[in-house]
């Protein structure tokens, strides 16, 4: 079930109604309630999957109680430790990259001279989400390992912690200490939480289908046609694509955010305007926090992090970023990107620059940015950018042929779609979309933060006019992380 | 929480209130000027009606139209006489031209290159030969004389009957008060234009089936008459019984086509009968730019612009004759 499908729009308000409704009832009922929406909400993409879910919750439970038992035994513990990896990791590496290592192990053969032919590849679907849940599952028995938590003995709490809808198939990618604690907690209904969740979710729409649906035509035909344009629209295609993925991700975990709100619980935030980072590092403070936290905590800590030598923390600050590509999807492209992106941040780390903007947001105290930000903002922006013609393009091949185009074919051309969309409608909806997250960039969880109640309604108005006058009904409204 | 549902219904109506009056604001919504059936068993629209045609989300194509007091979309009256030479156009929606400005309709355009006819647009949105036919002779007194008639048709589309019936009820439906109230609602209008409203109907369809379902205990299924691909002979046969239901002069009729998108048996057909048609598909062939609109697929300028050139020719050529 798609956040922005007509089935989404009936299906909430009925969960939402039965669950305070059941609240009043029954508290604990609220969590059963929840296990049940959200299988369903599954169920609705594939209900042949939900045997994954359910067997890495079953996994994880028992795993974490035994490693708990065990924890002063750490042999004991880092084997139930390991079953978890080994369960949940093994999940994943079947359904997302069963068949990659395979085509890249005849490959490789083929290169070395073995005349070896892929047949052992495999149909497989990929379960929606499965990237996501078996993370999430996986930092529980992780954190009761590093005894950053006790194990819970309520399976009902556990179940829906591991299926809550919201944030079931894109993230964010949630910890226990967070959602599982309030998950445990029976939740009281508070107007102020259900309506900022409201406004989370219009923002979150018209992030994705203002913004991201909108701009896909044209990025899909820039980057499948990206033979026949010019540079400039190679530099546009890829700009746009910029906007439509961080539209389509952020958007997706806005209404995540909101939905978990009308229920009582707050998710961590996934994205703090990246596209306003001043470096690199700041960069990743604010893109898919909840992943990148993921693998710092997860990966990179555990891998000695930066309190080893230089050239060992390097070494992991690699080992992270090319575990992250391929955590994106089972192709090189990917693991190119993480590659491109390590490349960008180890400079920033040996400069001791990866640390200084933690805090503080562009413009922190004034109206408007430096031009000293603004041009950093402009050149992390353009790196990032660059590197998203990797995570696009369907493989190594056109990714460099693109970025060839670019750079060989240096021309100045007005695009036009061969369907002939306005662009002008376009470039101005980019540019206020801009203007608009810089006016909001200090507070991400409150896009309609106005003192007045007028400006606060005007802004909800023109949000959902917004909808209407980008409305396609002819594009695909599936989400891009949907297939990570 | 009974605080919260009331707020979200309050501003769910102010929302809808608003964005209303920015759709009439900005006129994003298309005008559809009123139906009805003159005595002649002819469905057109009610004369003297205006307003503006719209396609595209932001009014991408923003056109005026102009209903005639004949009920058709056109600039001028049609009063044909002896004394001039009068072209007729009959046709759909290509012909009644809401997606163009009505001044500046494929009928001026042949106008502008022949200065001396007087085109008349007989356009009908979603109008078959049945009905064309049928208009060509219920109006006999009109066409009598009119010098061309030119019949604009789309193989695949209007010959599935073989004779006009007027649809008295769907006139009688859209006079009825909700269809007179979704007429008024222009947020309504402009949503359906764009298929947003699509998902509203399919659950209202799903949940009045379900209403009928729990009436009828359990009879669901409703008989659904199963539509039948009608073959090239089919058609053919249709208009050899529209011929002998209304006529066809041709001496002064010739089919308007695309013979990229006509079958050949029915070429055939009709040089066999001596019925004249009159192919653009080679001058859309050649166009060097799109000839249709983005939002929809009827004519733009460009191409109405070819087709008139195209009728030009073909009508200089039969004045000469």
């Amino acid at each position: 079930m798609l956040f922005n499908s007509v089935q989404f729009a009936l299906f909430l308000p009925i969960v939402f109604l039965g669950y305070w409704v059941v609240t009043k009832i029954n508290r604990k009922a609220q969590n059963f309630l929840l296990i049940v929406a959200s299988y369903i909400f599954y169920a609705w993409w594939d209900w042949r999957f939900l045997g994954l879910i359910a067997f890495s919750t079953g996994v994880d439970f028992v795993v974490g109680q035994r490693i708990y038992v065990h924890l002063d035994d750490r042999k004991k513990a880092k084997a139930w430790l390991l079953l978890s990896v080994v369960a949940n990791l093994g999940l994943l590496g079947f359904f997302k990259y069963y068949n990659f290592f395979v085509d890249s192990l005849v490959d490789s053969l083929q290169v070395l001279g073995y005349s070896v032919k892929s047949k052992y590849t495999l149909s497989i679907i990929l379960p929606v989400g499965i990237s996501f849940y078996t993370f999430q599952t996986l930092s529980y028995s992780f954190d009761i390992y590093y005894r950053r938590l006790k194990p819970t003995t309520n399976f009902v709490a556990f179940a829906a912690f591991v299926s809550f809808f919201p944030q079931l198939v894109a993230g964010p990618i949630e910890r226990a200490s967070n959602l599982l604690l309030q998950i445990e907690r029976p939740r009281k209904f508070q107007y102020t939480q259900a309506a900022d969740g409201l406004k989370l979710i219009l923002w979150g729409l018209f992030k994705k289908l203002v913004i991201a649906d909108s701009l896909a035509p044209m990025v899909d035909d820039i980057f499948a046609n990206y033979g026949t344009y010019p540079s400039s629209t190679l530099i546009l295609g890829v700009v746009m694509f910029s906007f439509q993925v961080y539209g389509d991700f952020s958007g997706y975990s806005d209404i995540a955010i909101g939905t978990a709100k009308l229920f009582g619980i707050e998710l961590m935030s996934n994205f703090r305007f990246p596209h306003f980072s001043r470096n690199v590092a700041e960069y990743w403070q604010r893109w898919h926090v909840s992943l990148s936290t993921w693998f710092r905590h997860y990966l990179y800590i555990p891998l000695g992090g930066s309190r080893v030598s230089k050239q060992r923390a390097v070494f992991n600050i690699l080992v992270v970023f090319l575990v992250s590509g391929l955590w994106h999807g089972s192709n090189w492209t990917f693991v190119f990107w993480g590659g491109f992106h390590a490349l960008l941040f180890i400079p920033v780390f040996l400069l001791k620059r990866n640390r200084i903007y933690m805090d503080s947001v562009i413009g922190q105290n004034t109206y408007l940015p430096s031009l000293k930000e603004t041009g950093q903002v402009l050149l992390t922006f353009g790196l990032v950018t660059f590197s998203r013609i990797f995570f696009r393009s369907p493989n190594l091949a056109d990714a460099f042929a693109y970025i060839r185009g670019i750079f060989t074919d240096f021309q100045m051309e007005w695009y036009t779609h061969p369907l002939g969309y306005r662009m002008v409608d376009y470039y101005i909806l980019m540019l206020l979309f801009v203007v608009y997250e810089y006016r909001i960039r200090k507070n991400e969880r409150s896009p309609f933060h106005f003192k007045s109640p007028f400006v606060r309604f005007v802004l909800y108005v023109l949000a959902i006019f917004g909808i209407l006058l980008f409305y396609d009904d002819g594009i695909n409204r599936s989400f891009i992380y949907f297939q990570f | 929480m009974k605080k919260f549902i009331f707020k979200t219904v309050i501003y769910f109506g102010l929302i809808l209130m608003a964005l209303e009056l920015l759709v009439r604001a900005f006129h994003l919504h298309a005008d559809d000027p009123p139906k009805m059936i003159d005595e002649f068993g002819v469905e057109k629209r009610v004369p003297g009606s205006t307003g503006h045609y719209v396609k595209g989300n932001r009014r991408q194509n923003f056109t005026h139209f102009s209903i005639n007091n004949s009920g058709f979309n056109s600039y001028r009256q049609f009063n044909p006489s002896e004394s001039k030479y009068e072209v007729a156009l009959v046709g759909d929606s290509f012909i009644e031209g809401f997606h163009q400005n009505f001044d500046n309709s494929l009928g001026k355009k042949i106008e502008r290159l022949l200065p001396e006819l007087e085109v008349y647009e007989y356009g009908y949105t979603g109008s078959t030969m049945a009905y064309q036919m049928h208009l060509v002779n219920a109006y006999q007194e009109e066409f009598r004389n009119i010098d061309k008639i030119i019949l604009y048709m789309k193989f695949k589309n209007d010959f599935d009957t073989h004779e006009h019936e007027a649809n008295y009820e769907l006139i009688r439906t859209l006079n009825t008060l909700p269809f007179r109230i979704r007429k008024n609602c222009k947020l309504w209008v402009y949503g359906s234009n764009y298929g947003m409203t699509m998902p509203i109907k399919n659950i209202a369809s799903a949940i009045w089936k379900g209403f009928i379902f729990l009436r009828g205990k359990g009879n669901l299924e409703v008989a659904i008459p199963e539509m039948e691909a009608t073959s090239v002979t089919d058609r053919i046969e249709n208009f050899k019984k529209l011929i002998a239901t209304y006529g066809l002069d041709t001496q002064k009729t010739v089919l308007l086509l695309d013979s990229r998108v006509t079958d050949n048996q029915f070429l055939d057909f009709c040089k066999e009968n001596g019925i004249t048609y009159l192919d653009f598909s080679e001058a859309f062939q050649k166009a060097l730019d799109p000839v249709t609109l983005i939002y929809d697929m009827h004519w733009n300028d460009y191409g109405r612009e070819l087709l008139a050139e195209s009728i030009a020719d073909y009508l200089q050529r039969e004045i000469d004759r």
